[in-house]
């Protein structure tokens, strides 16, 4: 009689890893590659992206993979095109999806290859074809205007690929597909447990410098983070700040690998496992994480940054054109607050120059560079 | 891994070594084994030494995984060994490391990369055929193949039908089969199901081709066709296109015979026995592929999925008070359902009933286990009814499952006794062991006896640790 008991009404309890989506994000920004070209140049790094690919997909039946460039000017689909009807492993079932809104449908001739899984071919084939397009579309000016990328924009093209595959494989009544609407509100009610897809972002990030990126960069962080959906970092070349925090706060991997040419083993080891695998495994983290942040106002990276108080966003200098917020536009008096705080200092009697800052401050901009130049370090 | 996988896993389990190394020459194998025959854990540990250039010290292995997750190793890995995918290696006396089989790894390396000139993945006909069919057409010739054998073997029971009638459209071949598998046994001229015979048939699609196909394996000897040159021709169907034409130019004599059969189940179409093209169905495409991918990302499959010609998958509604709704109009789904549903009235897209303890107590009677009903009508329950987590009742699910014990009161398995401990320690340790592999059924701690469903590992670890122990 034990065996009748609530604990094992669920009989049917899925065994199988719920599916997982695969984004990502890779960067291409000619300049760092061409960095790079010593040790791990473009071709290769993308030979082992396409046995990976191949790797997690053969890893659940259902899983899928999409790959977003982020190019210099732009961010780019490489897989799957941005037509539903072009690919028929993309899954975008519904008939009315911001997906297909453009261009004509230019169905990709898969030559049959006996030597090959068919799925694997369909993909590779799509991802090399529209990274040669790409390329070609590249145009000098376009590399002359920027030395970064745009990751961005990439990390939100991601995402919102992520939420709108979420939604097409919740559980819902076949009858209420053909209206994606009804789709939506369902979503709202069901509550995201009951979605089967476990959904990832992989960057793999070659450039430094995406502190001009910092706004747009930390609001996709923060909507990774309300999803639940992990961020991780390979990064290859450069440091920058921002993607480490964009793991720390999803909970994803940030690899720093010192030797880029073993690309296709840190991928395998490190970044194949899903949320299911996760749960058991020892992973990598990011270790010391820098959570500086960028300033509004000249994207630069600082120790010591001015707040709104409105807005909270983050300014470099106190000296703010007309005394406005740059985002808001609230009026901010940073100059007459900067000179309540030198007011202590005197009791020291050794910095007297900083009283002659402070009483000289009435003038607006006079003693600012001082000012902001991080008092606690000296 | 699904249920329907786990199925062709333990036949895999069961075979000799030397033909899993006979199997791994085919990339397509490889692959199609590591898809969907290893839990989830395994895939990762395999994916991580694939491009390793040495092996892996089980040390370091040990450290990549976390402290609770020891349980869910250990199975991993003991699936990999019973696969021969991985092998131990003794490096130093205290020194132990994992490696994975050459032929494994390099046949999945080609797999994953698409090297090589194996042709495992099925070679296309370049010749454009003149009868050639769509997927919709594929898809009806499946289904009804497949109804038909099911039928078969369902239909004398619930008296729906004359025998006579009901065997028309199975092949001899097929019938053989299905009594070969002990899945029908004829008395007097009669088809009876048996007890297996019912497990079968309330299974989903998937895993009921590969219960199917089990059988055949196992009778392929007979017929003078090798297990290897089945099974990988098998996971070769697994991996191929819906709705593409193949050639049968580049396949063995056993593999052409095989053909013939597999068209009989609907596993593959042709146009007539001497063509030079064969399509594989649906059927076929999904082997190596578990159920979940079938309902999320194709809805058409769903029709297949036992008759039902509406898109959606589950059909049937089953309330608080034990009464069930099933909008069908197919015979074969009402024949099912009436072996444990007092069905009292049809209408035409529409049969309700009542589940009552005479109708489970003669189900059960007949050699369906309770389990058995619950997986059936929780895997066709209506859209509206997965919407619920539990998606059964829970009263209705406890109702069945206590008819059902009213009557069976003792369990039976097969496996080992293990006794005679020298201490408790030791006792304690192989417990733990035993535990962690999960292979342990039942234990007494004061008579220190345990007994377990599968001892070749056990035996194992007793010997390497008699071993060191003599050193």
């Amino acid at each position: 009689m034990n065996a009748i008991d609530g604990t094992d009404r669920h009989i049917k309890t899925d065994e199988a890893p719920p599916p997982s989506l695969l984004a990502i994000v890779l960067d291409t920004n000619p300049h760092a590659w061409a960095h790079l070209s010593s040790t791990l140049p473009l071709s290769s790094a993308i030979a082992n992206l396409l046995v990976f690919i191949n790797a997690h997909l053969a890893s659940g039946n259902a899983n899928e993979v999409a790959v977003i460039a982020s190019h210099t000017h732009r961010a780019a689909w490489l897989y799957p095109i941005p037509q539903s009807t072009t690919l028929p492993t993309s899954q975008n079932g519904t008939s009315n999806g911001d997906m297909e809104t453009n261009g004509a449908p230019t169905e990709p001739s898969v030559p049959e290859n006996p030597n090959k899984y068919r799925p694997f071919a369909i993909i590779e084939k799509a991802i090399l074809s529209n990274f040669a397009k790409l390329l070609d579309t590249t145009k000098e000016s376009d590399l002359a205007s920027t030395p970064t990328t745009l990751v961005g924009g990439a990390l939100s093209l991601a995402l919102s690929y992520i939420a709108k595959s979420t939604l097409l494989h919740s559980p819902v009544d076949p009858l209420a597909t053909d209206n994606p609407l009804s789709a939506l509100a369902d979503s709202e009610t069901m509550h995201a447990q009951r979605t089967p897809l476990t959904s990832r972002v992989l960057v793999i990030s070659v450039s430094g410098d995406l502190a001009n990126q910092y706004i747009p960069v930390m609001n996709a962080i923060f909507a990774a983070q309300r999803r639940r959906i992990p961020i991780d970092i390979l990064k290859l070349a450069g440091d920058t700040v921002l993607l480490q925090q964009a793991c720390d706060a999803t909970g994803g991997i940030y690899m720093k690998p010192e030797r880029p040419e073993g690309l296709l083993q840190y991928l395998m080891m490190g970044f194949l496992p899903d949320a299911t695998a996760r749960r058991s495994l020892v992973m990598p983290s990011a270790g010391g994480v820098d959570f500086r942040a960028a300033c509004f106002c000249h994207r630069k990276v600082v120790d010591i940054g001015y707040v709104c108080s409105v807005c909270l966003s983050i300014f470099c200098t106190p000296n703010l054109p007309d005394n406005l917020c740059l985002t808001c536009g609230s009026y901010l008096s940073l100059a007459q607050a900067q000179t309540a705080t030198p007011a202590v200092i005197p009791r020291q009697r050794k910095k007297k120059k900083k009283r002659v800052g402070g009483t000289d401050s009435a003038t607006p901009g006079g003693s600012t560079p001082a000012g902001s130049g991080t008092p606690v370090h000296t | 891994m699904s249920a329907s996988s786990s199925q062709a896993l333990e036949y895999l389990e069961l075979l000799p070594g030397s033909v899993h190394k006979k199997l791994y020459d085919q990339p397509s194998t490889a692959l199609a084994i590591f898809r969907c025959m290893l839990p989830h854990l395994a895939k990762t540990i395999v994916m991580a030494m694939l491009y390793m250039t040495g092996p892996f010290p089980a040390n370091d292995l040990d450290a990549w995984f976390r402290s609770d997750a020891k349980r869910e190793k250990d199975k991993a890995i003991s699936v990999l060994e019973r696969l021969h995918i991985i092998m131990l290696r003794q490096e130093t006396s205290n020194q132990i490391s994992y490696q994975l089989t050459k032929r494994f790894a390099q046949s999945l390396r080609q797999a994953l990369t698409g090297g090589g000139t194996h042709r495992s993945f099925g070679v296309p006909s370049n010749q454009p055929d003149a009868k050639r069919v769509d997927k919709a057409f594929l898809d009806e010739y499946a289904r009804k193949q497949w109804e038909n054998i099911l039928f078969y073997m369902v239909g004398s029971t619930v008296g729906l039908a004359d025998s006579n009638a009901l065997g028309r459209d199975v092949g001899e071949g097929t019938k053989a089969l299905l009594k070969a598998g002990d899945f029908v046994r004829i008395a007097h001229g009669r088809v009876h199901i048996t007890r297996t015979g019912f497990e079968f048939v309330l299974q989903e699609v998937n895993a009921q081709v590969w219960s199917l196909l089990i059988v055949y394996l196992k009778h392929a000897s007979q017929l003078n066709m090798s297990e290897t040159d089945v099974l990988s021709f098998l996971f070769m169907l697994g991996s191929l296109e819906l709705g593409q034409d193949y050639t049968t130019t580049t396949l063995s004599p056993t593999q052409l015979q095989m053909l013939e059969d597999l068209s009989a189940f609907g596993i593959v179409y042709r146009s007539s026995k001497e063509a030079s093209t064969f399509y594989p169905t649906r059927l076929a495409t999904t082997l190596t592929s578990d159920s979940v991918s079938l309902s999320t990302s194709e809805p058409i499959t769903n029709s297949l999925s036992s008759a039902g010609h509406r898109a959606g998958k589950g059909y049937i509604i089953i309330e608080t008070n034990y009464r069930l709704y099933a909008y069908t109009s197919s015979l074969l789904q009402i024949a099912v359902l009436s072996l444990f549903t007092k069905l009292t009235t049809r209408f035409p897209n529409l049969v309700s009933g009542k589940l009552t303890k005479e109708s489970i107590t003669r189900a059960v009677r007949l050699g369906i286990s309770s389990s058995q009903i619950l997986s059936y009508l929780s895997a066709h329950a209506h859209p509206q009814m997965q919407k619920n987590s539990p998606v059964l009742p829970p009263t209705v699910m406890d109702q069945i499952r206590l008819w059902e014990y009213e009557g069976e009161r003792v369990e039976t398995h097969n496996g080992f006794l293990m006794k005679d401990f020298g201490s408790e320690s030791e006792f304690r340790e192989l417990l733990e062991y035993a535990e962690s592999l999960g292979v342990l059924v039942w234990k007494n701690e004061e008579k220190r006896v345990f007994f377990v469903d599968r001892v070749e590992q056990i035996s194992l670890y007793l010997n390497n640790k008699k071993r060191t122990q003599d050193r």
